[in-house]
């Protein structure tokens, strides 16, 4: 189990205890983690599952595909540098204790 | 021994008690009444729906699938293809992309009230709104002609979800309404090639990934799924939404009273009774579960409907309450599969609700709940009448 800190617009923290190979985007969506959407399952097809992950922690993700870099311009809130789409992180022990923020909108 | 025959149309009637058992004391539990493995735990569930290496769609999600079918829509294909036609028509089916609608289903929502129900004190909510409402939001969203006969196509579509309770098979009569459904979707698909629209058969046409159009089979395929998906999975949302209304009228009267929490009314209502009940995978190796060695190529029913009411997962679960958080309930299916409607789904539910909420506020079962007749469905949970009164 890997720790993840998931931290909504509004402030509000869920820290949960992620399965090894889950990606950001399951373990927050079947956790009710309102932020994330996610209205295409994870096929990296709808941009709603947009998040920030902790600048500490980036250079210890799989960097994104071209098929996610093409989705990230969809997104509704503001992209950043540290913006992924949670559906294409998948999470490993090297996240564990990684903070992610969550935009005010998906949609 | 426990018995889980989805194929007796009392079952569903409270299938509740059994998936309780099974939840229990058989959690990877062999049924022989189905010739499948039955998951029930929201962990299972929620795990298999998340592995599509392991739990295959590509031979077929419904409990009992259809010749031809698998391989050919988005809910019988594995990634990568899936991922390829899901990019395809996602965009149509987004949250975003949908606001031109909600004018339209209000409107359709207060003609039904108007035409169908009138001033009748009773009513059958299942066929006097949901159908009809359903229906109307498929012919504005699919592109539908509107001159056809509105019964006709119902008919078949409840037929194509059922399944012959004494062969446990497709019956001649549920393989007929099929054929039928593919060939009303063919006339459709010809009609909007001739006369393209902004609907979304249109754009399933013309749409494109990578200069590959999608293969007129899956076209066809993908609206004859639409179709038959969108009449008995929405109608049946709005019909168990509309029992639940009824029968719990506190909660109905909490939302009555902050009409802000619709949205959450309808989540609690998909988690506790869902309509999407059971679907399919086929596993592509052999898996160990609770002591139980399921082998490659056996089928394993997800049963949604018993995950969503797992006291694991949410506290006093057999409670229909507005206020709890039912996120993470798995009524839309979940992972790579999640249901393509869901926003469209949910969109239409809140608007046509709030218009039925707002005229017809007070009612209750017009007859006693032990007289309702549930649809004989391995996959779908919805009652076939729902005969209401107003109070």
């Amino acid at each position: 189990m890997v720790k993840i800190n998931f931290i909504e617009a509004d402030g509000s923290e869920t820290e949960l205890d992620v399965q090894d190979g889950w990606s950001l985007m399951q373990a927050a969506v079947s956790n009710g983690v309102e932020g994330i959407e996610a209205e295409c399952g994870g096929s990296c097809c709808c941009a709603t599952c947009h998040c920030y992950v902790d600048e500490a922690y980036l250079d210890k993700l799989e960097a994104a595909n071209d098929k996610e870099l093409g989705m990230l311009e969809e997104t509704v809130a503001e992209r950043k540098d540290n913006s992924r789409l949670a559906c294409q992180v998948k999470v490993t022990p090297e996240m564990d204790g990684m903070t992610v923020h969550l935009p005010e909108v998906q949609s | 021994m426990v018995r889980f025959n989805l194929y007796s149309a009392e079952f569903d009637a409270n299938p509740f008690d059994v998936y309780k058992e099974l939840r229990d004391n058989h959690p990877c539990f062999w049924s022989e009444d189905a010739q499948k493995w039955v998951l029930t735990r929201h962990e299972d569930v929620l795990n298999a729906l998340n592995d599509w290496e392991t739990y295959s769609s590509a031979k077929g999600n419904l409990v009992d699938e259809f010749p031809g079918r698998a391989g050919n829509t988005l809910g019988t294909m594995d990634p990568p293809r899936h991922d390829e036609v899901r990019s395809i028509v996602q965009s149509v089916f987004m949250k975003r992309n949908l606001n031109h609608l909600i004018e339209p289903i209000q409107q359709i929502a207060k003609g039904a009230i108007e035409n169908c129900i009138g001033d009748r004190k009773v009513f059958d909510f299942a066929e006097d709104f949901a159908g009809e409402v359903t229906y109307k939001v498929l012919v504005a969203l699919l592109g539908l002609p509107e001159t056809d006969d509105p019964a006709e196509v119902k008919k078949n579509a409840l037929l194509m979800v059922q399944t012959d309770p004494k062969t446990r098979e497709k019956g001649p009569e549920h393989l007929k309404a099929f054929e039928w459904m593919k060939d009303f979707a063919a006339e459709v698909i010809e009609l909007r090639s001739k006369q393209p629209g902004d609907d979304l058969v249109s754009q399933l046409i013309t749409a494109e990934l990578d200069g590959r159009k999608l293969d007129l089979i899956q076209v066809q395929m993908t609206v004859t799924t639409l179709v038959m998906a969108g009449i008995e999975s929405l109608a049946g949302m709005l019909k168990v939404f509309g029992y639940n209304m009824a029968v719990f009228p506190e909660q109905r009267q909490k939302l009555l009273d902050d009409m802000s929490l619709l949205p959450d009314a309808i989540e609690e209502s998909m988690r506790f009774n869902t309509s999407a009940q059971r679907f399919r995978r086929c596993l592509t190796k052999d898996v160990t579960l609770h002591g139980q060695t399921m082998k490659k190529g056996d089928f394993v029913i997800l049963a949604y409907g018993a995950a969503n009411r797992d006291e694991r997962k949410y506290p006093n679960p057999d409670v229909y309450d507005i206020t709890r958080n039912s996120k993470g309930h798995v009524g839309m299916g979940g992972g790579t599969h999640t249901c393509l409607g869901n926003s469209i789904a949910r969109l239409a539910m809140k608007t046509a609700m709030e218009v039925f909420l707002t005229e017809i506020p007070s009612f209750s079962l017009a007859e006693p709940e032990d007289r309702l007749e549930w649809v004989a469905s391995s996959n779908f949970r919805s009652p076939v009448k729902l005969l209401l009164v107003r109070e």
